[in-house]
């Protein structure tokens, strides 16, 4: 039965790629190598597999991936599209795209993006994501908001009701909370970063009301700030040991190895704690939206059309019929075929008879449910790495105790943020 | 006779352009756009004098960055040389010829390893859940143990690969620079009665003055290049507790900021730093 229904969705999305192939060929003459700097995707990967697809589309072309971690990507891809600019494609994310398409560093994508590639298919949230100065620079590969994941069992067992809000939440977090049978609380991300430990601060900093920001004017250094700092310092005694200077992967991999009761992460835990292969917990979880008043932290990674490497017209062509082809339904499909959840990000596929088929109508509520608390809670400005990687320091040397004083630390980023404007100016 | 003196010109001169072209230009690019303000972003720079210079005086992270280095060159350089002698006199002593040669090549092995695996490795084995090496803490106390989020043990655990690395390596060197020693002063200080720690003390160890200097002006100069193992291992936290010099100039340059004329002044400073040091420290060493 299972592969029956493999046969029929590898034949609707081998004719659904001609449908489109027929249409864009007309259209491609590409030749050599397109050069994509990206972080591992699953997604990406599989998109290996069908390289002879895309060179056939393109009417010669090839493709060839690099792969850098997170932090890493984030450092080269800045450094390349700076100087040389060697890469025709980089993968880029809602924390560094004012920065680059402010710089000049990658083109506007929908004056290069195939029209029957269906950009508006795409995820509101994604599309905002990917909007910086009212122009779209890339095309999601990931992204979402975020979600309460728990452990049935584990609460169930407490006589506890998922919690709603963010007291019964801490209440909750703390109840569960059993070193000694090796169950933790909940698991924080406590490294430094824009992208790490800020992104899980941020909404706790939005839900208490605090904004970055009036107008030129640091608006941080408020008691929305102080509460949200002292509420994540009060949670984290019951996050997850390593967690202190983890990031995401230390938070999951403690969750899915069954030694965490409850968290907030970012939607494709949810995949990954479902999957059998990967989790100990697959049969044990249930989510919900954040409990109020936590903001979702909307994110979306996709891939964007450098402009150095594709100095012509012809070029950044190709590169769009690259990315056009890489995020298209199509392959979104073999994606979902490939249970990788968290490449998911357009509509159409997010809600087809498929998707609820593999993943259950539980989950698309919940996803609809938390798109409706979903935020951009970063700066959206060139120089918000900047200002987020310096109070990822502040906050992580909270958290590590190498410093206590709260609104020192926030005077301090103060100092530096009115420092930071005078240098943009 | 003029064809006998331009010879070495001769020969010398690519592998000088070569160098002049790979470590001048480089080193000239630095020190010309540390005097402006320059940024990724912003690449067309202005100048600025010497501003950068005297913002990374009032620079908390700077001044933290060059404690932090100070304190990774004297641990390191230290601990290996001590596990190193006290390994390779261990060896020289009680092993057998073959035992010693089945012992050097094991201790070459970490060395061999590339430095991001070694980091990715023991960072695996100090994880305070699935961990190795904190297992049996966790398992008698029932406590997880945390080094690498500890700021007190951070530094010194990564210190700990940086030595196993290091140390086993240089111990198998201090082997084979004892068994090169004539066994002559030995048998001397032996009938004088001397006893076996006396006999390295005062004989062996000073007749290996030279090599030693050697070895420590190599782990020196390696010890600065530790970027790797503690980028890995900590990213230069828990906050900035293990963030030395140059990686809070790839911070400032690339991760953070972008700031290039800021991360360059701080490059500047460390090789003036490291060339004055390294001069009076290989001078004293002469005497």
């Amino acid at each position: 039965m299972r592969s029956m229904k493999t046969l029929v969705s590898s034949i609707a999305i081998a004719c659904a790629f001609y449908g489109v192939a027929a249409s864009v060929a007309a259209a491609a003459e590409c030749s050599g190598t397109i050069r994509v700097l990206a972080q591992p995707r699953d997604g990406l990967t599989l998109l290996e597999k069908y390289k002879d697809e895309f060179t056939k589309l393109s009417g010669g072309a090839d493709f060839q991936i690099d792969y850098l971690n997170e932090n890493d990507r984030r450092a080269k891809t800045k450094a390349d599209a700076s100087t040389i600019g060697k890469y025709n494609v980089y993968y880029i994310d809602e924390a560094n795209v004012a920065l680059f398409a402010s710089s000049g560093w990658v083109a506007p994508l929908l004056d290069y993006y195939p029209k029957d590639y269906d950009y508006a298919d795409f995820d509101p949230g994604r599309q905002k994501v990917a909007t910086f100065d009212g122009k779209v620079w890339f095309a999601p590969l990931t992204g979402g908001g975020d979600l309460m994941v728990y452990r049935k069992d584990l609460l169930e067992a407490a006589g506890i009701q998922p919690p709603k809000t963010l007291d019964e939440y801490i209440a909750a977090v703390k109840a569960l909370n059993q070193p000694d049978k090796g169950i933790y609380g909940t698991a924080l991300r406590g490294q430094r970063g824009s992208g790490a430990n800020v992104w899980r601060w941020m909404p706790f900093f939005k839900g208490e009301g605090g904004n970055w920001f009036d107008g030129q004017t640091p608006a941080f250094d408020s008691d929305a700030a102080v509460k949200a700092t002292q509420t994540y310092l009060e949670l984290f005694k019951y996050s997850a040991p390593g967690s202190q200077t983890g990031g995401w992967d230390e938070a999951v991999g403690a969750f899915t190895s069954g030694q965490v009761a409850m968290l907030i992460e970012s939607t494709p835990l949810v995949g990954m704690a479902l999957d059998k292969k990967s989790s100990q917990v697959a049969d044990k979880i249930g989510y919900l939206p954040p409990p109020t008043p936590l903001t979702g932290g909307g994110y979306g990674h996709g891939l964007a059309i450098g402009t150095k490497a594709n100095a012509d017209e012809a070029s950044k062509q190709c590169a769009g019929l690259f990315i056009g082809w890489a995020t298209s339904k199509e392959n979104e499909a073999r994606r979902l075929e490939e249970g990788q959840f968290s490449e998911l990000n357009r509509t159409s596929i997010m809600t087809s008879k498929t998707f609820a088929d593999t993943y259950g109508p539980a989950l698309g509520q919940a996803l609809a449910d938390t798109g409706n608390v979903t935020a951009v809670n970063f700066w959206q400005n060139p120089q918000w790495p900047d200002l987020g990687d310096r109070w990822g320091i502040i906050l992580e040397e909270l958290i590590t105790g190498t410093r206590t004083d709260i609104q020192g630390g926030l005077d301090e980023l103060n100092d530096f943020a009115k420092d930071l404007v005078a240098r943009g100016q | 006779m003029k064809t006998k003196t331009l010879l070495p010109a001769a020969f010398l001169s690519p592998a000088l352009i070569i160098l002049a072209v790979l470590a001048l230009v480089p080193t000239v690019y630095a020190i010309v756009i540390s005097f402006e303000d320059r940024e990724l972003s912003r690449p067309d720079g202005r100048f600025v004098g010497l501003d950068n210079y005297v913002s990374l005086f009032s620079d908390r992270r700077f001044l933290n960055a060059i404690q932090v280095s100070l304190t990774w060159e004297v641990l390191t350089v230290a601990a290996t040389l001590v596990i190193a002698i006290g390994l390779g006199i261990l060896m020289f002593e009680c092993a057998s010829p073959k035992a010693r040669n089945v012992l050097s090549l094991l201790f070459l092995m970490p060395v061999i390893l590339p430095r991001v695996s070694a980091a990715f490795v023991w960072k695996f084995a100090f994880h305070p859940l699935y961990g190795i090496i904190t297992y049996p803490y966790k398992a008698i106390t029932g406590q997880p143990l945390d080094l690498l989020s500890n700021p007190v043990t951070a530094l010194g655990t990564v210190a700990l690969v940086d030595v196993w690395q290091w140390g086993l390596f240089f111990s198998v060197i201090v082997l084979k620079l004892l068994e090169t020693l004539p066994p002559q002063p030995f048998e001397a200080a032996r009938l004088d009665h001397a006893r076996p720690w006396e006999v390295y003390a005062y004989v062996a160890l000073p007749m290996l003055k030279a090599p030693l200097i050697s070895l420590a002006f190599v782990k020196m100069i390696e010890s600065l290049r530790a970027f790797d193992l503690i980028y890995v291992m900590t990213r230069g936290g828990p906050g900035i507790s293990t963030e030395t010099l140059d990686m809070y100039a790839f911070s400032q340059g690339f991760i953070e900021s972008g700031r290039i004329s800021y991360a360059s002044s701080m490059a500047v400073l460390m090789m003036i730093a490291t060339s004055v040091a390294f001069t009076f420290i290989w001078k004293r060493a002469k005497v």
